[in-house]
């Protein structure tokens, strides 16, 4: 599978030896994809050798169902990075498969408190391309 | 467990000239590099202990000087040698006399953070080859040291119901402490309506909920501990040490978004309370690493000073400041009196259990606990007379 290039709009995404599906196929599909142990089915993330749970290293590339609880957010209100004048939102979101994952949240999370509200995966494109997975809420 | 209480003592400690730096850094000039920072502390401390380099057979530099160059502007050749953040450094010496690699260890770190500009967010952030979560995020704009602790106390807030006004009193407190301390950057004290006035920088956390960025230098020397007794009038034991690290989904915060720190912070309280024969009622003044002031309420917790989900109520009600039931970075910390990475708090403990803090002396000082839970790993000493 090739690598995507990085470019000057997008921060930087790490991109080690494991990453590379992970964003191809957020691209083609539309859909987040993590590994999977193939021998004791653990979903893994952020991507990596080795099952966390029993070291495998075998694996399959599946779609998560995008579901998923919020667990907190925060205000940037001070700008760090050329992609995201202030204020922008963060949060962090646990996937019903089990991995946390630190995204963005589409709407305002100060209208009333998101926090253990039931969030939905929403893939953006960047202004370069870059297909990012976002969160929306969903109850 | 073998008990490692008093294998050493500090017998020597000393700074840089922070505040003077300051104003010199910020009038454009560059005092000193990392090395000279940390000459200027050694120095120092040497000078306090009354020794020489020709006493000292080990030598620990912080990680922001390479260790080979440190020994060599210091012109030490020394049997022990290593690079370790503050309270490793503490530790390692420990390790080192207590298994006869060393018997007088120098501590020296030193940091010109400011004057050559460290970025500690963005994609340049310092400590993202050591630390994934640092860097990992950036696609989703999520960088910054204190952005993953903002994170870290909306949800600590929303479970516990500590609110942000409460959060303020870690600034107000140190500032207590900075206000007392010549050796102290920002010494002006604020009330809790002044922090809560202070802008956003990540919400909830404001502006007085972020430490300084200045250079400077801090020296250390430890001693095994029947030399420590000829060597100086006042030796500061150390009556404890512990470490327990959460690893596990660090990438992800999971430590810090579902433990808070938590477990690992108790299984360093059973270890350090363990050793001593202490409980933290025995504790006359806390030292915490305070790049934010989120740390100060989750070490409350996690070593026990007040019951889980109490941290608010017992800064409120019991108190943190100079005046408070259970004095907490008494020079102002990293938030107000030098962001010098842990190296300041621990000198901070060597002052007050000897006695020498001055007008923000804390009276019959003999316990001092310091702790550190950068990313989850937590670290405790207990310093004592």
């Amino acid at each position: 599978m090739t690598m995507e290039p990085q470019t000057s709009i997008t921060p930087p995404r790490v991109m080690g030896l494991y990453d590379g599906p992970l964003w191809q196929l957020l691209k083609e599909t539309d859909r987040l994809h993590l590994q999977c142990c193939s021998a004791c089915s653990t979903w893994r993330y952020p991507p990596g050798p080795v099952c966390q749970e029993c070291l495998s290293p075998e694996c399959e590339w599946k779609p998560v169902s995008g579901g998923g609880e919020l667990l907190s957010w925060i205000i940037f209100h001070k700008q760090y990075l050329p992609a995201y004048p202030a204020p922008y939102t963060v949060i962090a979101v646990r996937l019903d498969e089990g991995p946390t994952i630190i995204s963005n949240l589409i709407g305002d999370p100060r209208e009333e408190n998101p926090i253990g509200r039931r969030v939905k995966l929403t893939v953006v494109a960047m202004e370069d391309g870059v297909a990012l997975p976002r969160f929306e809420l969903a109850d | 467990m073998s008990k490692r209480n008093r294998v050493a003592a500090v017998v020597g400690v000393g700074h840089s000239d922070w505040v003077g730096d300051w104003n010199r850094v910020r009038a454009g000039q560059r005092p000193d590099d990392c090395y000279g920072y940390a000459a200027s502390a050694f120095r120092n401390a040497l000078a306090d202990a009354n020794m020489t380099r020709s006493q000292i057979d080990g030598l620990i530099v912080g990680p922001t000087t390479a260790y080979e160059r440190m020994a060599e502007v210091l012109h030490m050749n020394v049997r022990w040698g290593d690079q370790a953040d503050a309270v490793l450094s503490v530790a390692q010496a420990c390790m080192a006399i207590e298994t006869g690699m060393a018997d007088v260890v120098a501590l020296v770190y030193g940091n010109d953070q400011r004057s050559v500009g460290t970025q500690y967010g963005g994609p340049q952030a310092m400590g993202g080859d050591m630390f994934l979560s640092y860097v990992y995020h950036a696609p989703w704009g999520m960088t910054s040291q204190g952005a993953l602790y903002a994170l870290m106390f909306q949800r600590f807030a929303a479970l516990y119901g500590i609110s942000e006004r409460d959060l303020g009193h870690v600034a107000v407190a140190q500032r207590e402490g900075s206000y007392l301390n010549p050796n102290a950057i920002q010494r002006k004290r604020i009330t809790i309506d002044d922090y809560m006035a202070a802008p956003y920088i990540t919400e909830p956390l404001r502006l007085f909920d972020y430490c300084l960025i200045n250079d400077g230098g801090v020296a250390l020397i430890i001693a095994e501990v029947e030399m420590a007794k000829k060597l100086s009038p006042k030796p500061v034991y150390i009556e404890a040490l512990g470490r327990f690290d959460l690893n596990t989904g660090a990438t992800s915060l999971e430590p810090r978004l579902t433990d808070f720190y938590r477990p690992a912070q108790q299984a360093v309280a059973e270890q350090i309370f363990g050793q001593s024969g202490l409980d933290p009622s025995d504790i006359d003044v806390l030292q915490v690493y305070d790049s934010f002031s989120v740390h100060i309420p989750l070490a409350l917790e996690g070593y026990g000073y007040c019951k889980v989900g109490e941290s608010g109520k017992f800064m409120r009600e019991e108190g943190i400041g100079i005046a408070g039931k259970l004095p907490t970075n008494t020079s102002g910390g990293h938030l107000s009196e030098s962001y010098m990475q842990g190296w300041n708090h621990q000198i901070e403990c060597v002052r007050q259990a000897r006695g020498e803090c001055g007008d923000r002396q804390i009276e019959n000082c003999r316990r001092v606990h310091y702790t550190s839970d950068v990313a989850g790993k937590a670290v405790s000493i207990i310093y004592g007379v």
